[in-house]
């Protein structure tokens, strides 16, 4: 078996009406990683998403999935394949068994294990109550729930998924996050792009960051956060610093910068715990009354921003 | 990888699943009370309104039967516009295609199930509708009272649903909205290629390999002469607005034939070509 799950060589998509959305991208998946996808809006993410699912033709360039070439074999390359496109629009005709059933007989699923499977990725997805309810009378939650149930129907091997969370309240992600957790701990490949850092720290091994169809970034998430230069100490003193007591905390060779924060003070060093401790007591010897000296972790938050830059957000 | 056979025979599978699913669409939306109040008033008109009114029916049953059949064209476009209309632009339209393309299926095997089921649920408007009628001639006319040539008309009928289907679905490949594809459809057959007949017949060109100038073929049968000949088309022709003369049957045929089949393929072509962007 491939130890590559999913691919891309130099691919590039240029639009029709000139939108250039992907330069030569070329990422390897190995089968069993969790890969975070992201970037700011229009970065690309989900143009790489739609060819990986056949649902764009790349201008150049080749995408695969398990060794097999996604655009010249489809039906072979998506085989192995759960994925979940962008708010996709659900056939509001069919019961939520029905259209499970559609999408697992397309999958040549028996009709015994498509029954089976029915019940078990609606009770994942808690929508076992409206298995044979109409699918026009759900709400948005519940739509990307059975989305989500679709993608999982075929126990897949590998799950592709575009911004899986979204419209989900807080216990619907929760529970998102907890099934690609067991799909990871069933050695299965997951590939998801999310606006959410938070999430996708808490959820994947790794990320790419993509900038105006380019990784910038391609890592680990525990060494980027090892990585990062700069972690902070917020502050807090019993009373308001002078403009002097501050020139003298500003001035300590340990501490390469320090923001005002309200009624406190945030310091950026170096991260390393003794440098930390080496602050406080050069602080504490400059007489001022420390209450509070609380380190931050630095988060995938900090390291996003310090490598696409402030302006811009997560699309 | 599937073998060649194994390959053929699940792309074969894939498009009767799509073909059930689209047929459950249409039957479950509707559109479908619609064509079929459609398919059961049109003809019940030419039954109720002589027995209300007190007046004969025709002298004959052929010519029963050609005047009920003449608005069935109207149903033919209706029916297709109506089943065909959303059948690619719907899947882009409405984003079910973000979830069924992604799957592993050919495009072809969805894109040619919706067509079939298109095509089967137009046929059955006009099965409902022959069948009106057809009971309509046995209650008045009596066992004998079906013409021969109802058969021969039934099938032109399917020809030009096929005809009428294709092109609605190669306007529903070609264009983004629903709306404007099954629009498009109806004016299409309804004003656009019935004022080319006229403007090509003013112009004295035969309009031959106008689709819906052929269709005149579907009430003509009923007429002995001079309808297969050319010339100035059976005793309905006034009421069926389309032309002021008669196709003639082989060419009007294969003009049908032509325009389901090719209409159908380019159709194809673009809507598995098509990005979900």
């Amino acid at each position: 078996m491939e130890e590559i799950a999913i691919e891309t060589r130099n691919l590039s998509k240029q639009y029709s009406q000139g939108v250039l959305a992907l330069k030569d991208l070329s990422i390897k998946i190995k089968r069993g990683q969790c890969v975070g996808y992201l970037g700011p809006n229009g970065s690309g993410k989900t143009t790489t998403i739609k060819i990986l699912t056949n649902l764009l033709k790349p201008t150049s360039g080749q995408a695969f999935i398990n060794g097999i070439d996604v655009n010249q074999f489809p039906k072979e390359a998506l085989r192995p394949v759960g994925s979940l496109v962008e708010v996709p629009g659900i056939y509001e005709y069919l019961t939520s068994h029905e259209m499970l059933s559609y999408f697992g007989k397309i999958r040549q699923m028996s009709s015994k294990d498509l029954d089976r499977r029915i019940k078990e990725v609606l009770a994942l997805v808690k929508l076992s109550e409206v298995e044979h309810k109409k699918i026009g009378s759900f709400s948005t939650g519940m739509l990307r729930r059975l989305a989500i149930a679709q993608a999982l129907l075929h126990d897949p091997e590998i799950l592709i998924m575009d911004e899986p969370v979204i419209g989900l309240d807080p216990k619907g992600m929760k529970d998102v996050r907890d099934i690609i957790h067991k799909m990871l701990q069933e050695g299965k490949t997951v590939f998801l792009s999310s606006h959410l850092l938070n999430e996708v720290a808490e959820t994947c091994n790794d990320v790419i960051l993509l900038d105006k169809g380019v990784v910038v970034s391609s890592d680990s998430v525990a060494h980027l956060i090892s990585t990062k230069k700069g972690s902070k100490i917020d502050v807090s003193f019993l009373r308001t610093l002078t403009e002097e007591q501050c020139k003298r905390i500003s001035s300590l060779d340990t501490i390469t910068g320090v923001e005002p924060l309200g009624d406190q003070i945030r310091i950026i060093y170096d991260g390393k715990p003794e440098t930390s401790s080496k602050i406080l007591a050069q602080i504490v010897g400059l007489g001022v009354d420390v209450v509070s000296f609380a380190p931050q972790k630095v988060t995938l938050e900090d390291v996003y921003v310090s490598v696409m830059g402030d302006e811009k957000g997560v699309g | 990888m599937l073998s060649l056979g194994a390959d053929i025979r699940e792309d074969l599978t894939h498009t009767i699943i799509n073909v059930r699913y689209e047929l459950r669409k249409h039957f479950r939306r509707k559109r479908i009370i619609l064509a079929i109040a459609l398919a059961l008033i049109i003809p019940m008109m030419f039954y109720i309104i002589p027995k209300v009114r007190n007046v004969d029916f025709a002298s004959t049953s052929i010519s029963f039967m050609s005047n009920s059949l003449a608005f069935v064209s109207y149903l033919i476009i209706i029916s297709a516009a109506m089943f065909a209309g959303d059948a690619v632009s719907g899947e882009f339209e409405k984003r079910t295609a973000l979830i069924s393309l992604s799957t592993p299926q050919r495009r072809s095997s969805i894109f040619i199930g919706k067509y079939v089921a298109a095509l089967l649920a137009v046929y059955a408007i006009i099965a409902f509708y022959f069948a009106i009628v057809c009971i309509e001639v046995l209650g008045v006319y009596g066992l004998g009272g079906i013409p021969e040539a109802t058969g021969k008309s039934f099938l032109l009928c399917l020809l030009y649903a096929s005809a009428a289907v294709s092109m609605t679905f190669f306007f529903s490949s070609i264009l983004k909205g629903v709306m404007t594809s099954t629009l498009l459809s109806f004016f299409t057959f309804l004003m656009i290629l019935p004022i080319v007949t006229v403007l090509l017949q003013v112009g004295n060109v035969d309009p031959w390999f106008i689709v819906t100038y052929s269709a005149g073929l579907m009430t003509d049968v009923f007429v002995q002469e001079p309808a297969f000949s050319g010339g100035e088309g059976g005793r309905n022709r006034a009421m069926n607005a389309f032309t002021q003369s008669t196709p003639n049957f082989t060419v009007g045929v294969e003009v049908m034939a032509a325009y389901a089949i090719i209409m159908f393929i380019i159709a194809i072509l673009i809507a598995v070509r098509k990005d979900v962007e």
